[in-house]
């Protein structure tokens, strides 16, 4: 454009009107208008075109095939899921059905502790009872023995400093009146 | 004194100093100059500086596309996505306007509108020639496509189709004035068609050479104004180019659905 504009500020090109409309270069224009575009639209027809059509088309069966691809891959992942859950919900319910037997497990071995164990403290309480009342009659045996010997010693002194009578009652009655005392006593 | 002399001599003054200043003429860019003279038969196929542009073209716009769909893949590159989006440009243009019978037409539409984009374009590469800018070629394309759409639409509708000037609906007295109207209008689409396209680039091309001459002739401290103004046009030639190109094509399409449905 500069180019021409300078060309033109050289000189000449001192035509009236728009060089558009000279008439001597019209047939020529024709002609090659008509050969150019025929000219270009056979070789885009046979050459551009299809390439085109085709990858648009193989494009668009491609992505319709994606799309089914991934519509059976959800559906799939659906299946799994369901799957997944039944699975789950089972081993939830075995979970808690060990967890109960377990539980009752426990329960029953406690109790059979116990049974044994009051059982043992029950033969072990008959066993000291016995003890006791054996240690009692033999303490009961051991006192009146005493209670004899103390009773024959008492008589035999009395003996001794031949008392009267009035004295050597009261001192028997006294005795004898204290050794039974002392002897429930001891028991108690 | 002779006033007269002096008088002379200033207006020889003036012309000299006119004379040497540099003329402009916007309109240079438009000059058809034939190369190369071929004659045969008296019928001229000369090779001018507008045929080897319009051959620039044909192996612009078939290069491009070449390229572009050399290796097609499904995954597209950058070419092969513009070759792909201009297709479905004029695919879509022709589904809207003519409908599925369109697609046998497809071919014709696709090649108009990227020549014409093309011509459009390579007219704003400095030193170029722009086809379009030509009536001649602009009229032959419209003449080409006017005398198409009356062959598919005798070819379709037979006698019938002179039905197209008859509009419906309207009261029978009407109809001596309307026939003859529509039948004007009908004629009058191919210069329309043909007009608008070289008055758009005929108009912009010279407000840019006007622009260039300012900018090459006026001084360093003047000059960056007509310059700014030739980047902002040439932008505004761009999209012009493209607007004009849609606007040629979708017309194609629109006479081209009227000839097949007669509206």
């Amino acid at each position: 454009m500069i180019a021409s504009a300078h060309a033109s500020a050289g000189g000449a090109a001192a035509s009236s009107g728009l060089p558009q409309f000279e008439p001597s270069v019209f047939g020529s224009q024709i002609f090659w208008t008509v050969v150019s575009f025929f000219l270009l639209m056979a070789l885009l027809k046979k050459y551009v075109l299809p390439a085109i059509v085709n990858i648009l088309d193989s494009r668009a069966s491609r992505i319709a095939e994606d799309l089914q691809k991934a519509e059976s891959a959800r559906k799939e992942g659906e299946r799994l899921l369901v799957n997944y859950q039944g699975q789950m919900v089972a081993a939830r319910q075995m979970a808690a059905q060990t967890l109960e037997e377990a539980r009752q497990d426990a329960i029953r071995h406690r109790e059979a502790a116990l049974e044994e164990l009051n059982k043992e403290l029950a033969k072990k309480k008959n066993a000291a009872l016995v003890e006791i009342e054996q240690a009692k009659n033999k303490a009961m045996e051991e006192v009146r023995g005493a209670a004899v010997e103390l009773s024959m010693l008492v008589a035999e002194k009395l003996i001794v400093k031949a008392i009267n009578a009035e004295d050597a009652n009261r001192m028997v009655q006294e005795a004898v009146k204290q050794l039974g005392e002392g002897g429930q006593a001891s028991l108690h | 004194m002779d006033f007269s002399l002096i008088a002379a001599a200033h207006a020889e003054t003036a012309q000299q100093v006119a004379g040497a200043a540099p003329k402009m003429d916007p309109l240079h860019h438009f000059q058809v100059v034939n190369y190369i003279k071929i004659a045969p038969f008296g019928f001229d196929i000369s090779i001018s500086n507008s045929v080897v542009w319009m051959w620039i073209v044909v192996g612009v716009v078939y290069g491009l596309f070449r390229l572009a769909m050399r290796h097609p893949t499904l995954v597209p590159g950058r070419l092969q996505s513009v070759a792909e989006a201009g297709y479905l440009f004029v695919e879509t243009m022709i589904n809207e306007i003519i409908g599925h019978e369109g697609k046998k037409f497809f071919p014709i539409i696709f090649t108009l509108f990227f020549f014409v984009l093309f011509c459009n374009w390579t007219g704003l590469i400095p030193g170029s020639f722009t086809v379009t800018s030509q009536l001649i070629v602009t009229g032959t394309l419209a003449l080409c496509i006017f005398a198409f759409s009356i062959f598919l639409g005798a070819y379709h509708h037979g006698w019938k189709f002179l039905g197209f000037f008859v509009p419906h609906g309207l009261p029978p007295a009407l109809l001596p004035l309307m026939v003859p109207i529509e039948i004007i209008s009908f004629l009058a689409r191919p210069i329309s068609l043909s007009v608008r396209l070289f008055a758009n680039m005929t108009a912009g091309h010279t407000v840019l050479g006007v622009l260039f001459f300012f900018t090459a002739t006026m001084a360093w401290f003047g000059a960056w104004l007509p310059f700014g103004f030739t980047v902002v046009f040439t932008g505004m030639e761009i999209f012009i180019g493209f607007i004009q190109a849609y606007i040629f094509t979708i017309l194609t399409c629109v006479y081209i659905n009227d000839s097949l449905h007669m509206h």
